[in-house]
This record gives structure tokens, sequence and C-alpha cells, in this order.
């Protein structure tokens, strides 16, 4: 497998270390080939940046392209929006030689090219995909057979779907299989494709943030889901952060989320500490609690097996 | 250079569309955000009274519209125009003008968390590019000056 560098992005870095954490602790034990990269910068976040000066958008994305390129590398990030803004800013320059020229002469001011060549990858697909189900399988001490965990994709893990290429946009599987390989249910839901929201905090708009972020939760607990999954830090801000403000002016949703590196953590058998799962702010402590309480049972490799092998599984 | 824009040839076939608005998150759950109507007002030459509304910075760049258009166009990209324009008049949310100034001067949006990450055992987090990205974007105003300037000789 080629290195890659990992893009932790900013808010992960600034807010959410523990996730860097536990997405350190599946790297390791997979012994999979990563490494960091100095000099990266904000990826850079599209509504802020793009909505303001395009240009900057563009030259900053290809300029965080150019480190791994000059590295031969490619990159891997646990947030969804840091792969789909790179992505977007790759595809455009690949595409568009006269954009392309424009930003490689700017490039050049500051001794950097972008050559486009570092492949890039959002942290699920690139285990479905380059680890495997298998490998995965494997390596699980105790699955979650018996649990209802509910996936939110997050949109910028599959679309733009011209940039990305990776599942289907609209009826995506990968992130699916990976929780069936983990033995768990993956309910489908009304709002399952239904973008988080969380970017109307970013606009002050933070009354309707809640409304969207708490009709999800509403449906998940309708459905009696024992988590919310997801791998984006933007996602996990609004579910976990908002979810717990709201408990707090008294209306209590009580849906554990739960970052997909410590579903994988859990499941090699680390403890919630060692993934630093007390560190969130919605109570994960009655998913644990009925996780705990049930036996370890092996996963139903046929049936798993049938399902990602039937004809056009994987859209 | 690479700029924004609007494109009217595209909108006009939006206006007998309007596939997206069927799937569109925003369209469903918040009062009042309506891309057919936006659309018919660009085309009546009549955007200015969006520019000030807090609709265009409520569309959540999910990319849900993009992928259902016909055209590949998605009116998200009309929604990014407009609030470019919306940008150079001054009328973004404050927080959006606080995380631009903060993402020019530092090149990121927050510093790493360095006690947390001593706490859960992380590495020393890897350098910052800042002073390199505060350089080009530098080399990326002169270009646009220039650019400008030779705009208003020809
Ligand atoms: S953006 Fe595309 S899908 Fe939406 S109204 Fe226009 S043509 Fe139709
Ligand atoms: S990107 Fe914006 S306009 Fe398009 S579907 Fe999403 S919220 Fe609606």
């Amino acid at each position: 497998m080629k290195e890659f560098a990992v893009f932790w992005g900013c808010t992960i870095q600034t807010r959410f270390p523990f996730l860097e954490k536990s997405t350190r602790i599946v790297l390791d034990e997979f012994k999979l080939p990563y490494r960091d990269i100095d000099g990266f910068t904000c990826c850079p976040e599209k509504s802020l940046v793009n909505n303001i000066d395009h240009s900057l958008f563009v030259a900053t994305a290809a300029r965080n392209v150019a480190l791994a390129d000059e590295l031969d590398c490619d990159i891997v990030s646990p947030c969804t929006g840091c792969v789909s803004n790179l992505a977007t800013v790759k595809s455009e320059l690949n595409y568009n030689p006269v954009d392309r020229a424009q930003v490689n002469s700017l490039l050049k001011g500051i001794g950097r090219e972008f050559k486009g060549t570092a492949k890039l990858a959002h942290l699920v697909p690139f285990f479905h995909d380059a680890v495997g189900v298998q490998r995965i399988r494997q390596k699980i001490k105790k699955d979650f057979a018996g649990m209802k965990l509910a996936i939110h994709y997050g949109c910028h893990m599959i679309r733009p779907s011209h940039a990305l290429k990776n599942d289907d946009p609209l009826n995506p599987k990968k992130f699916d299989n990976l929780i069936r390989a983990l033995g768990a249910e993956s309910p489908d839901f009304p709002a399952k494709m239904m973008c988080c929201g969380q970017g109307l905090d970013r606009v002050d708009q933070h009354d309707y943030a809640l409304q969207m972020a708490r009709l999800k939760l509403k449906e998940l607990k309708a459905i009696g889901a024992d988590a919310l999954l997801l791998c984006c830090p933007s996602c996990f801000l609004q579910f976990d952060n908002n979810q717990f403000l709201m408990e707090k002016e008294g209306e209590k949703l009580g849906v554990p989320v739960i970052y997909f590196t410590e579903l994988m953590g859990l499941a090699m058998g680390y403890s919630p500490e060692e993934l630093g799962m007390n560190s969130h702010r919605v109570d994960c402590s009655g998913f644990m609690k009925k996780w705990d309480g049930l036996k370890a049972k092996p996963v139903d490799t046929q049936s798993l097996e049938d399902e990602l092998n039937k004809a056009g599984a994987l859209g | 250079m690479l700029d924004a824009q609007l494109n009217m040839k595209l909108l006009e076939m939006c206006s007998g569309c309007g596939a997206c608005y069927s799937i569109c998150p925003s369209s469903l759950n918040l009062p009042g955000y309506d891309p057919r109507a936006v659309i018919k007002d660009i085309l009546k030459g009549d955007m200015d009274k969006w520019l000030a509304s807090k609709s265009i910075w409520q569309c959540l760049e999910c990319h849900y519209c993009l992928e259902m258009c016909f055209q590949h166009y998605g009116f998200e990209n009309a929604m990014t125009a407009l609030r470019t324009i919306a940008a150079k008049r001054g009328l973004h949310p404050p927080q959006v003008k606080r995380g631009w100034d903060m993402f020019v001067k530092t090149s990121r949006l927050g510093e790493p968390a360095l006690p947390a990450r001593k706490k859960f055992g992380l590495p020393d987090p890897p350098k910052s590019g800042a002073e390199e990205f505060k350089k080009l974007h530098a080399l990326l105003k002169e270009a646009k000056e220039k650019d400008a300037r030779k705009a208003h000789n020809e």
C-alpha cells in the first residue's frame, strides 16, 4: 500500500483531539503506512472561503495537495469536508488547464507545484476499499451483533461525486457494509441521507441548526437506534455538541454519537477511555452498558458475503 | 481570475425545471427557502433583494442539487455566486467575517489544542504552513490587481 498523509483538518485538531487519538489507534492497529506532513493549512472550509474568494479557495487547496504530490504520497482524512474540498479543487484543476496554469504560476512563487497525483480518500471508503471487510473482520475481538447503529454518511463523504468518485452519491453502500462487517444492524430511516445542518451554525443561524439536528435525532429515537454513527467532525459537532445544548435546555433526546474510529477501536478491544470517548458531551454509557451485556458472537459471515458479492452490491 | 459567477444560460433552463427543489434539505425544512423564487428574480434582473437575505446563507452545500441536476449546474452554484456578491458588499454574517479574518491571518480556523494533545499522548502537531500561505495570498492579491488594471485599460 502506498504511503499516505493524514489530513486532520482544523476542527479535529482544534476541538476534538480525541478523534485524532482514536484514528491513530486504528491506523496503528492495521499497521497502515501513514505519516504527518508539515505545512498543511485549512483545506480550506468551502462555505467560508469559497463564498468570499474562489481563487483563494482554489489556491489554498491546490497548495495542500501539492505538499503531498511532492512527497509522492496520497491523502486520507477522517474529515468529510476536508476531502471533499480538496477533491473538488483537484478535479477543477485537472479538467481546466487554463486555471491550472494560473494556479501553478502563483504556486511557483512559493516554490510549489500542483501536479494532482496524490489520491484523496475519506477514511471510511478508504477502509472499505483499501483495507477491506475481510481484514477488518479478522481483527475484531467482539462484534456489535444485537446493536442497531444508525449511519449518518455526511454529505461530503460521497458528494460531489464527480470529484470523489467513491460511492453512489444518492444511495451509498460502503459505510453500511463496514458497519455490517462489524456485526451491527444498520437501519434505514427517512432522514438517513439528510444533511446534518451544521452549516447553519456557521452563518449565525443556530436555531435552525438545532431544528435540523432535532429532526434526525427524533427519528433515531423513534426507531430505537442504539447510537448514531458518523465520521465527520462537523457532523459530530452538530449531533454531539448541539444535542447537549438541547439537553441543557431540558430537551433530552439521549442518542449517543459514535465516531467510526471509536467503533472500530471498541471492536478491537480498546476501552472507551483509551479512545477518548469520555470527552463526548452526550453520555455514551447506556450504549456501552447494552454492548457489555451482549455476548461476543461471531459475525454471520455467509449472509454478509452474499450481500457483498451480489450483483450491483456497490451501486 | 477564477470568480464565482451567475450563469444566465443555465439559469434559464432552471426556470423550467426545479427538480432540485424536491430534494433540497433547506427547501424541505426552512421556511422561505425557495430556489425557484430566487431564480425567477435573478432572471428578472432583481437579485438585489436576496443579497441581504438570510436565505442565501441557508444553502448547506450538501451538493444534492448538483447530483440531481441534468445540466450538472445545481442551484448551489447560483447561491454561491449570490453570496460572493453579497460578501463583496459587506453583507455577509458576522460569523463568516470572523472566520475569514482568522483564516487569512493564521491559515486555519483554530490552533491545535496542545494541553489536550498531551493528555491523550498525541505527538506534537505538524508545523504550520501559515507563513507560506500568507505569501501565496499576497501573490494572489498582486495578480488580481494586475488583472484589474489590465481590464481597466482595455
Ligand atoms: S439547478 Fe439543475 S436541477 Fe436545479 S432547477 Fe436548475 S436545472 Fe433543475
Ligand atoms: S447544496 Fe444548497 S441548494 Fe443544493 S440541495 Fe443542498 S442546501 Fe439545497
